[in-house]
Formats: C-alpha cells, sequence, structure tokens
C-alpha cells in the first residue's frame, strides 16, 4: 500500500523543484507524488514520482480528442476537471479518465448517484483536493466542505474510489499525513476512509484483475 | 492573590511546530493572530474561545502553540490551515503534542544552514543559494523585505 499524494504542480508551475518536493514528501510520509507535467518516471530518496496530466474541456468531445494525444497517452494519471452533470456522467463512463478533479467547483447536484454507480463499476476516482480547505477561507469554504461531504456520503453507498491531494504548488503547500487526516476529520472523514484514499493512486494505475495462467 | 489548586485548573496542551521555510524570522505576536484568524475562520468564535490558544514559544524555526486539553486536535487541523504569518508566507509543520514545554524542547533539532554560500540568477533575478541538510537548497531573492523563494535540491543545482 503506497500513500501517494495525487497531485502536485512542481516548478516551473510552482516555485519548488519535483525532487524538492520529493523530498519533503519523503519526510511528510509519503512514499509516491504524481507530479503534473513532463517529469518522467523518476524517484528521489525513496519517493517514486509518478507522471500526471490534466485534461480541462467542455465537452466529451473534447476530452476524448484530449485523449487521444501522445502527451496524455504517456501520463500515467489523466484526470478531468468536472464541469456539469451530463459530463460528469459521461466522464465516469470512460475507461481512460482516471481521476474527476476540481469537484468542490461544481454544483451540488454535479455528481449524482448515477454517476457515482457508474465511477464505481468503471473504477474512476474522485479527487479530494486539499488546497479549498486550506486556502479559501469563508463561504466559499464552506461549500468546498459541504461538496466533499456529500461525495463522502455517495463514496460510502456506492463504493467508487477517492483520491487526496494536496494540489501543492510549493513545498509550503504540502501538508503531512496526520494533517491531511486532520482537514478530512472536517467532513466527516474516517481515518480508514483517508488511508484507502491516499494508497487509491496504486490501485488506479494497476487495477484488480482476474488471476492469468502463465504459460 | 493564592494561586487555584492543581485539580481546578485548566488542563493544558502545547503542540510544537516547525516554521518552514527555514530560517523566516516570525514575530510571536503575528503568529498568535494568524493562528487565531486560521482558527476561527475553521471553528467559530464559541470553539476558539474554548480552545484558548496561545503562541507561547517562537524561535530558531520552531514555535510552540498552548491550547485547552481536549481541543489539541482541532487546533493542529487549524495550524495546517495557517498559509503566511504578517506579510510572510510560511507554514506550520505540526511536530508533536504534549502536556510540558519541556518535553517539546527535546523534540526541537537546530535546523541551520550549511555554511558554504553562493549566488544564482534564476530568470534575469540574482538570488543566494542556502543550503540545508538533506540536499536541500533555499533560493532566496536578493533585497530587503518580500523576497521571492525558490526551493530547489542538490540535484537541480547540479543539473543547471
Amino acid at each position: 500500500m503506497k500513500i501517494t499524494d495525487a497531485r502536485i504542480f512542481p516548478y516551473p508551475a510552482g516555485d519548488s523543484t519535483v525532487a524538492r518536493m520529493a523530498i519533503e514528501a519523503g519526510e511528510l510520509g509519503f512514499d509516491s507524488l504524481v507530479a503534473i507535467g513532463d517529469v518522467g518516471h523518476q524517484s528521489f530518496q525513496g519517493v517514486e514520482i509518478l507522471q500526471g496530466t490534466i485534461i480541462t474541456a467542455q465537452s466529451i468531445r473534447e476530452v476524448l480528442r484530449d485523449l487521444r494525444d501522445p502527451a496524455v497517452r504517456r501520463a500515467d494519471v489523466v484526470y478531468v476537471d468536472a464541469g456539469d452533470l451530463p459530463f460528469n456522467r459521461a466522464l465516469a463512463s470512460i475507461n481512460e479518465v482516471n481521476v474527476i478533479s476540481k469537484i468542490h467547483t461544481t454544483r451540488q447536484n454535479a455528481f449524482d448517484h448515477v454517476a457515482a454507480r457508474t465511477a464505481a463499476e468503471r473504477g474512476v476516482a474522485v479527487e479530494i483536493s486539499l488546497a479549498p480547505l486550506i486556502n479559501l477561507r469563508g463561504v466559499k469554504r464552506q461549500r468546498a466542505l459541504n461538496r466533499y461531504a456529500d461525495i463522502l456520503a455517495l463514496h460510502r453507498r456506492y463504493g467508487f474510489m477517492l483520491t487526496i491531494s494536496s494540489a501543492a504548488r510549493s513545498i509550503l503547500d504540502q501538508r503531512s499525513v496526520r494533517e491531511i487526516r486532520g482537514l478530512c476529520e472536517l467532513f466527516g472523514m474516517t481515518g480508514a476512509e483517508v488511508n484507502e484514499a491516499l494508497s487509491s493512486v496504486g490501485r488506479i494505475i494497476e487495477p484488480f484483475s482476474p488471476v492469468g495462467v502463465v504459460r | 492573590m493564592r494561586p487555584r489548586p492543581p485539580a481546578m485548573r485548566t488542563k493544558k496542551r502545547y503542540i510544537l511546530v516547525r516554521i518552514i521555510p527555514s530560517g523566516a524570522t516570525v514575530d510571536q505576536k503575528q503568529l498568535y493572530l494568524s493562528v487565531i484568524e486560521a482558527a476561527t475562520s475553521l471553528f467559530g468564535d464559541a470553539a476558539v474561545g474554548l480552545a484558548q490558544p496561545a503562541a507561547v514559544y517562537c524561535d530558531a524555526g520552531y514555535a510552540v502553540i498552548r491550547c485547552r486539553r481536549g481541543t489539541e486536535r482541532d487546533i493542529a487541523a487549524a495550524l495546517a490551515t495557517v498559509t503566511a504569518v504578517g506579510d510572510d508566507r510560511v507554514s506550520l509543520r505540526t511536530v508533536a503534542t504534549s502536556g510540558t514545554i519541556r518535553a517539546l524542547r527535546r523534540r526541537m533539532k537546530p535546523i541551520r544552514p550549511r555554511p558554504e554560500e553562493g549566488e544564482m540568477v534564476v530568470g534575469g533575478t540574482v538570488y543566494a543559494v542556502c543550503r540545508y541538510p538533506g540536499q536541500k537548497v533555499d533560493l532566496i531573492e536578493k533585497g530587503i523585505k518580500h523576497q521571492k523563494r525558490f526551493f530547489f535540491s542538490e540535484l537541480d543545482l547540479e543539473e543547471r
């Protein structure tokens, strides 16, 4: 079980290089990171770096077009930013999409029980980003907490995967596993659920499959 | 005034936090105000009033936050939402929680930059190079205040 920070933005998107963020992540209790950008497969001081890519699109046709891009195909984890309800339902049914991200920016009913069931069947995860809990204040943070509590209720009912990410652009945005547990407690997530969500990137990369016979 | 008997005193807990980035100078009062703002916005006046958070120590890259016993988990969660102290961007990393400051002092390991110094140019701006143990390198913009920082590693400097 690898504890993974599901999304970071290293230099040049942020002010910290991927190597430095990996060193810090190791000290904070992580085994691997998903770095957005062309970072390649590396390992720093025992922390594995996975490559991620984000697709931001207005329609499913655009998503399908972007998924054919060689740069997207090279990535270990493909994130697609969430949109309205029909868009999210369609996203949940695409096998090449690994994670639906930025769910906190959508409306309350934008991810419903149908999308949740489809996501569970297709192995698509939903991202819980800690950045809004850390950086936002007031009504915006309250909305994010409300959305996460709603997603958690659907997760408990339908069993789709959750990922937890710091969405850090700097080492100052990275948080330890213990701090992540404290922040996730704010919207009712238990310690066991946090551990499961932190290790779900491994299950996304290598999904469970029937045992094959090797001849 | 006679002090209260021990059984009648409120029990306290002390949280040791490490101030990131290393070498950042943080004022204790500014730290207290940042912690109160973060805790109040997260839990509200009523909960923070009961928790009584206070900054009791702030030096050498570490700070000790005092709170009422039983509220330390909430205050630790609030400390994770502190993003700035005064005008400086910092992060507070919880190291340990204890009932005495003495126990926390034993956990404070001094973080000193290695003596090698240097300069580096990134994007036409001159940065001072500060090396820390664990192959960490901080690039600090040369100037008087509000200097921009980059967080690199020894490996990144070798590649450049």
